[in-house]
């Protein structure tokens, strides 16, 4: 009995510590960019690292000052948010449709949807740049909208139409019986039984439109540059400024971060959809 | 002139041909009951008049109006379904007043048709509840109330008792009859279960592959199938078919002879018309039922029921009569030859 309960402690520990370790090496860059950030230019490059130094807040000034953040972050947050919203209003009627109506085409229409998904974003980067070139659009953020909405709504349409398969066809016909129009339907019946669903959706378009570097830095200059943008303009033509870089670096995945860590239930259940039920 | 039309009513899914023209006219306060075996198209019928399938040939007329490319929503029928669908995240109450709500009635009105529903239904202590925190039967109680509270002109039944026990089903199906009276309501009710549809009817449509078999009260289904389907679906036990065999009166073209269990006495195996060895005996305590191999030449099995209770073993000949008059006789193709 004693000896099947030190058994099981120490398999604790053992577990306990991998888990630590495993968590620490796989976190390591971002706090060492955490750390970094707070270093002077001089300290950041030294060999080895300096572990013992007093904090200071020059590099976000100097970021502030020197690239307007609150510019690219309103970008970030202009074409993430949109993109989000437009994507929602398109690829919630699409979800609808098709859960509820399927034809026998409808497997074959979310396949080729989520296949659009394989091509590598850079094979149609060509095509898209003149187009937005001709039409005057280049580096704004309604272009960069454009994008982000059709880079997600693939995802979105996917998501919602498991989330919403997952509601009885029944309930629905009974509000028609009741004399539910199609709005009424959607609005007292199926929003508030696919409310987690809608929210894990929008959460998870949300973020993946905030990282996006891709088209950001491809489309955009520093009109309608995003967060992402910012970030990049730190490494390269005016030489290594390694606390800068990781001060931008915070600024820009701190709002998500903390929008990720309030909203983490909905996350991992927007990721894992149809995986557990 | 009838209240609810149904004239070549047909449903196709792809090369399918589900409902293959109905024509049915239902009167005002009737109680019609669809019964037929699974797949039959009985439920699809019923989704087509609800406006929930496709009507892809023919008419459906309410009250002198075509509905037949009606929304649902606007064809003023309720459903109670199978499975209840009663909307999860509403209490009782807004479930039975949604469709109000959705006519946007006045408040005080809608509270008072809930209120009366609700008392009706034994619902009233529970009318604050969610569907999830109530037993089978009060789920159903509140499926059935939302549909009376907005006095539809036809209420629609889709298989209502078959997610209920026995015990339930049973106590449920009175309900529903003394409901449909009180209400003086039209009512389709769709079944598989034969008791629901002869007890509750007033008509009966059978229906089989789409077409329908015949209409008629229960008792006239009974006593006077229009067909051996009919006939053997009707009843139960099944009415035993035998081929004819010309040994005693009977129309021109019969191959078949029908005789219900009921009418069918175990008497002296020396002066009784057929004999055969008892292989089986049901016995239920109000009837019994003995199972018959007969020694004719087809060695036809057979189930006699009787209301008193028997000696007879399994392996004793016994002899077998038929109550005078009570045979059905069916032609080649199965049609009820009188």
């Amino acid at each position: 009995m004693g000896a099947r309960k030190k058994n099981l402690s120490l398999s604790l520990i053992v577990r306990t510590l991998t888990a630590w370790t495993v968590a620490l090496l796989l976190l390591f860059p971002l706090i060492f960019m955490l750390i970094t950030a707070f270093k002077t230019e001089l300290q950041a490059i030294a060999v080895p690292s300096v572990w013992a130094f007093e904090p200071t807040l020059e590099n976000f000034a100097a970021v502030n000052e020197r690239s307007d953040y609150a510019t690219f972050a309103w970008n970030s947050v202009v074409t993430s948010v949109l993109s989000t919203l437009i994507g929602m209003a398109i690829a919630a009627p699409a979800a609808y449709s098709m859960a509820f109506s399927p034809t026998p085409r409808t497997n074959g229409l979310l396949l080729w949807m989520l296949s659009t998904k394989f091509m590598p974003a850079v094979g149609a980067l060509l095509p898209i740049y003149v187009i937005f070139q001709q039409l005057g659009m280049l580096d704004t953020t309604a272009a960069l909208t454009i994008i982000f909405t059709l880079m997600n709504l693939p995802i979105m349409v996917w998501m919602l139409f498991t989330y919403f398969k997952d509601i009885p066809h029944e309930i629905l016909e009974a509000a028609r019986m009741d004399g539910a129009s199609v709005w009424d339907e959607f609005r007292f019946v199926l929003l508030p039984l696919g409310m987690g669903g809608l929210a894990s959706t929008g959460l998870l378009c949300l973020v993946l439109a905030w990282n996006e570097a891709f088209w950001a830095l491809n489309l955009t200059a520093a009109d309608a540059g995003t967060l992402a943008t910012m970030i990049v303009s730190y490494s390269s033509p005016e030489g290594l400024f390694w606390a800068k870089l990781s001060a931008a670096s915070l600024m820009a995945i701190a709002p998500i971060v903390v929008i990720g860590w309030f909203s983490q239930k909905q996350l991992v259940q927007g990721l894992t959809f149809g995986a557990v039920k | 002139m009838s209240y609810l039309q149904l004239n070549g009513v047909e449903k196709y899914y792809g090369d399918f041909h589900a409902i293959k023209g109905i024509d049915l006219s239902i009167n005002k306060g009737e109680f019609i009951v669809f019964v037929g075996p699974s797949g039959c198209g009985k439920s699809t019928l019923l989704r087509m008049i609800a406006g929930l399938e496709d009507i892809d040939a023919g008419e459906l007329v309410l009250e002198g109006k075509t509905i037949t490319d009606t929304a649902p929503s606007k064809r003023d029928l309720a459903m109670v379904f199978q499975s209840y669908a009663l909307y999860p995240h509403m209490t009782v109450e807004e479930n039975m007043s949604f469709a109000l709500r959705i006519q946007k009635q006045d408040p005080s009105i809608i509270a008072e048709k809930v209120q009366r529903a609700a008392a009706k239904l034994n619902l009233t202590e529970h009318l604050l509840r969610t569907p999830k925190e109530l037993s089978g039967g009060q789920r159903q109680r509140v499926a059935i109330g939302r549909a009376i509270v907005r006095s539809p002109k036809v209420f629609l039944f889709d298989e209502p008792l078959s997610n209920l026990d026995a015990a339930l089903r049973g106590q449920t199906r009175v309900e529903i009859a003394h409901l449909h009276r009180e209400l003086d309501a039209t009512s389709i009710y769709v079944t598989h279960d034969q008791v629901e549809a002869m007890t509750l009817a007033d008509r009966v449509v059978v229906l089989q592959a789409g077409v329908i078999e015949q209409v008629g009260t229960p008792m006239e289904l009974y006593d006077t199938p229009a067909n051996k389907f009919v006939a053997q679906f009707i009843g139960m036990p099944q009415m035993n078919i035998l081929p004819f065999d010309g040994a005693m009166e009977a129309p021109a073209d019969a191959a078949e002879i029908g005789i219900r269990p009921e009418h069918l006495s175990i008497t002296d195996a020396q002066t009784s018309a057929w004999r055969g060895e008892v292989e089986m005996v049901e016995s239920l305590g109000n009837e019994t039922l003995i199972h018959i191999n007969l020694d004719n030449a087809t060695l036809s099995r057979i189930i006699v029921r009787q209301y008193q209770r028997t000696d007879a073993k399994p392996g004793a000949v016994v002899g077998v009569n038929l109550h005078t008059g009570k045979a059905h006789f069916f032609s080649e193709q199965g049609h009820a030859l009188r």
